[in-house]
């Protein structure tokens, strides 16, 4: 009945981190620690990219001519990626999280820490990111990693700052230390459930966004929509178990902010193509990489009706992304609905008690 | 057996050196955690009475006299005094030569309760006692238990409705052939010397729930800890105290249950082979409870949760326990105690070798939770976490391990049967509209009972709940007769009566009572009526 013992074994290297996922976020998020002067494992399932990043410093198709560092080395082995790290960092989009997950509980240790980077829901499940790894492995030192990050402006060298949430103290001091530098802040939250629900259903509104800007609208617009779009996730997330202020820090107010201004964006930039009259697999094509904004539509869709909650803006994205409904009527029907409160009472009640 | 008087010296000696490290980092002064007990002391003894607190009160007016004119030095004794006086109060003191006599003949224990009380009563009728060993009925993961016992410490978690669950525990955990189980039972129950006696030579050490120091929690979660580390199987009732509304416990209490955690982490530390703790939850299940009544008034009273320790309930009178007996064994009535699958401290399901497993089924070393950079660490954050994680597997494994019974099915469905006539109302007007006169048609009845049944068969083959026996076997109107019988057996007015054809409903908090123990399951698509509350 015994088993092995704790002691005997090595420690994990202080230093080292793995990223799981190369691609745009992913691969950033690896030169962030490698900024940060950690060893940095990133792992791809293509051993074509695992090539060009290891032997030509370069990983073209999601960050372009930007020279990776020397200390970021890429491998296909999950394994390999993950024995040597304390951190783990699976930046997975969610329709393959928990596939990749599933792997990485084959090879992790109640010992390492995951903080993952994605902003999505599972589609069906609805699960969070957190749950699918609660799920999938042994390991209970769970956090997340999200905030207003667009990649091209970091790899440039430009200032950003994001969060990182986590019931144990230790994750965030750890994902503070993994990824801080002078490029970027770490800011701290405990609100697990508030920063994954704010980081996934604020590209929604970030679609929402995009196509405000493809139909020519102006400041006024956007602030009404940037406003009304953080009261509806906020009500929609607190429904859920998150914390409200949550939704004004770095995961949705700064995250929002970002995206909704940003063409860069890729959900803004979904958003954009559809109301320039692209169809939704068009709109994606010319994307080339995922916008997680389209399948959270969906699940917040199914969120909201689960629950009775009434939420315009995410009701009318969710109708033009998957039924068919052309912008221009959907912003019709927004403009003549009787408007409601400005503040939600049931949010002005959480956030004194909460 | 350790001896519990090295227990609370190691005791002393932990929290005391504690408090002191704390307070030369930055943390609290001694001054502070003194003055704080004399403080929380105070107010409890104010409305406390007898020899005991007589002599609490001496003792704090002499550390009050004497904490502002003492040195530094002075102050480290006081504070030394006082966690030694709450560790002496709360310190077992088991005699293995009575736990011999207790154990094999725990009906006999029993009467020897009652005896005490009335001799007369018990000696009068003697087979009542003796064929209360027949009505137990221990399922479920005897063998896990008997297996892993051996090859580390076994934390006995079951759920808590009657002040007989110690009992029924301590006798089984003897019938099971396992060694015996400590246990901290409510200063309450001590106070009849003959009951105290029994509970103390059974494995019981002493939790005063009216003592809200936070000293005297810390003294008693280490004295938890350190029998744990001792090798000793231990018992918590993780709800803190009985249930109020006879619902299965939703939310636990933290701070015994991270004692499993603690002292695993402390057995690695000193590198014991037999380092393991295994938590069994368990279930308990009464066709009828011996303190229905009184539980849930309490419930349902607005002062509830001041309310926290009855003292006068059913448990304390003859006449209760000696209709509750009769009834238990003229019906032939069964209590269920069911043993769950054993988890880790960390919440992680454990397999008949001790294994710790993943969600996935796969074995991990639970030792590894504890370590940060190759060490293991205290992180009272982490660590509570962890506990937050065993609590919610504990509450899972309450909800599929309970027992449908007659009672319980056939209050359910009358209670939604009841509800349903009178929409709008609140559960207070609905419990103050029923009365005697309010029936419901025995047909309607019948038909919802066996629709139920039929769920509670489904729910039980998909492992959610138990469903057995005449739950399962019974027609709907047979189950429904047994559900009258037991009604009628114990509690002053039978809970639910039959007049011809229709079913009047005497006690509508009683009924309410019992139908809560299938709350949860979705049964009849009844609301939760216990949702919104935190004690439930």
């Amino acid at each position: 009945m015994s088993q092995p013992s704790a002691f005997s074994l090595q420690p994990s290297s202080l230093d080292d981190v793995a990223v799981l996922g190369a691609g745009n976020w992913g691969t950033t998020v690896a030169v962030l620690v490698a900024a940060a002067g950690r060893r940095v494992t990133l792992w791809t399932h293509s051993a074509a990219q695992r090539d060009e990043i290891n032997d030509h410093r370069r990983n073209r198709r999601y960050t372009g001519e930007t020279e990776l560092p020397q200390t970021l080395r890429a491998t296909c082995d999950l394994r390999e990626a993950v024995e040597p790290a304390h951190l783990v960092v699976p930046v997975i989009p969610s329709k393959a999280f928990r596939e990749v997950a599933a792997k990485l509980g084959e090879v992790v240790r109640p010992d390492h820490m995951l903080v993952h980077g994605t902003k999505g829901l599972e589609p069906g499940t609805h699960l969070r990111m957190s749950e699918i790894l609660r799920q999938e492995t042994c390991v209970r030192q769970l956090g997340v990693l999200s905030g207003p990050n667009l990649a091209g402006e970091i790899l440039q060298g430009q200032p950003a700052g994001t969060v990182i949430a986590s019931r144990f103290p230790r994750v965030v001091a750890e994902g503070q230390k993994a990824l801080s530098s002078v490029r970027l802040r770490v800011f701290a939250n405990e609100d697990v459930t508030g920063v994954e629900y704010a980081g996934a259903f604020k590209n929604v509104v970030a679609i929402a966004a995009g196509m405000a800007s493809a139909m020519g609208m102006g400041e006024n617009a956007r602030a009404m929509l940037v406003t009304r779009g953080i009261s509806e996730i906020a009500r929609l997330g607190v429904a859920l178990g998150a914390q409200p202020l949550t939704f004004f820090g770095m995961a949705g107010f700064g995250d929002l902010v970002a995206t909704c201004s940003s063409p860069e964006s890729r959900n803004h930039r979904v958003g954009a193509a559809l109301a320039r009259g692209d169809t939704l697999e068009t709109a994606q094509q010319k994307l080339g990489m995922v916008a997680e904004g389209v399948n959270t539509a969906r699940v917040a869709y199914e969120l909201l009706r689960a629950r009775g909650i009434e939420s315009p803006l995410l009701e009318a994205v969710y109708r033009v992304v998957h039924e068919g409904l052309t912008p221009q009527q959907a912003l019709q029907e927004l403009m003549s609905r009787k408007p409601g409160v400005d503040i939600q009472p049931a949010l002005r009640l959480t956030a004194v008690e909460g | 057996m350790v001896n519990e008087r090295q227990s609370a010296s190691e005791t002393v000696g932990r929290v005391f050196e504690r408090v002191l490290a704390q307070a030369g980092a930055g943390g609290r002064p001694v001054e502070e955690v003194v003055n704080e007990t004399l403080y929380r002391e105070r107010e409890r003894l104010k409305k406390a009475h007898g020899e005991r607190a007589e002599a609490d009160r001496a003792f704090y007016a002499k550390v009050r006299h004497e904490l502002p004119r003492v040195p530094e030095s002075g102050r480290n004794r006081l504070l030394h005094d006082i966690v030694e006086r709450y560790a002496t109060e709360i310190q077992g003191r088991f005699d293995p030569r009575v736990y011999a006599v207790a154990t094999r003949v725990i009906p006999v224990a029993l009467s020897g309760l009652m005896t005490g009380l009335s001799p007369k009563r018990v000696l009068g009728d003697p087979g009542l006692l003796l064929s209360l060993d027949d009505r137990l009925v221990i399922e479920g993961e005897t063998d896990a238990l008997r297996r892993l016992e051996g090859a580390g410490t076994a934390v006995l978690v079951p759920t808590h409705c009657s002040n007989l669950d110690s009992v029924l525990m301590g006798h089984s955990v003897f019938r099971m052939g396992l060694p015996p189980v400590v246990y901290g039972a409510g200063l309450n129950l001590f106070s009849n010397p003959l009951i105290g006696f029994f509970m103390r030579n059974l494995g019981a050490y002493t939790v005063d729930r009216l003592k809200t120091d936070p000293l005297y929690r810390e003294t008693l979660k280490e004295y938890a800890t350190v029998a744990l580390e001792a090798g000793q199987h231990s018992l918590f009732f993780p709800g803190g105290t009985r249930s109020r509304s006879g619902g299965v416990e939703r939310r636990l209490k933290k701070g015994l249950l991270g004692t499993a955690l603690s002292a695993y982490r402390n057995n690695l530390r000193r590198r014991r082979p037999d380092a393991r703790i295994f938590v069994f939850p368990c279930t308990l299940t009464y066709p009828l409870v011996l303190e229905a009544e009184t539980l849930v008034s309490d419930y349902l009273a607005e002062a509830g949760k001041s309310r926290f320790i009855i003292v006068d309930d059913e448990f304390s009178r003859v006449r209760r326990w000696l209709d509750f007996l009769r009834g238990l064994v003229e019906l032939d009535l069964r209590i269920h105690l069911r043993i769950g699958r054993p988890l880790d401290p960390f919440g992680n399901e454990v397999d008949a070798d001790g294994r710790s497993l993943d969600p996935r089924g796969r074995p991990v070393d639970p030792a590894r939770y504890l370590l940060a950079d190759g060490e293991i660490v205290d992180d009272p954050v982490r660590d509570g976490e962890y506990t937050q994680a065993l609590a919610g597997r504990i509450v899972e494994s309450f909800s599929r391990e309970n027992v449908a019974v007659p009672t319980s099915v056939v209050a359910f469905v009358a209670f939604e049967l009841l509800r349903r006539a009178h929409p709008g109302a609140d559960l207070y007007r609905l419990l103050r509209t029923v009365g005697p006169e309010t029936s419901l048609s025995l047909a309607d009845v019948e038909l919802e009972v066996e629709r139920v049944q039929a769920r509670l068969r489904k729910l039980d083959s998909e492992g959610r709940i138990r469903a057995n026996g005449s739950v399962s076997g019974d027609d709907a109107p047979g189950l429904v007769r047994r559900a009258l019988r037991t009604f009628a057996t114990y509690h002053p007015e039978p809970v639910l009566e039959r007049r011809g054809v229709r079913l009047h409903t005497n006690d509508a908090q009683l009924l309410f009572f019992y139908r809560n123990r299938l709350e949860g399951y979705g049964l009849m698509d009844a609301p939760d009526l216990l949702a919104h509350r935190r004690d439930a």
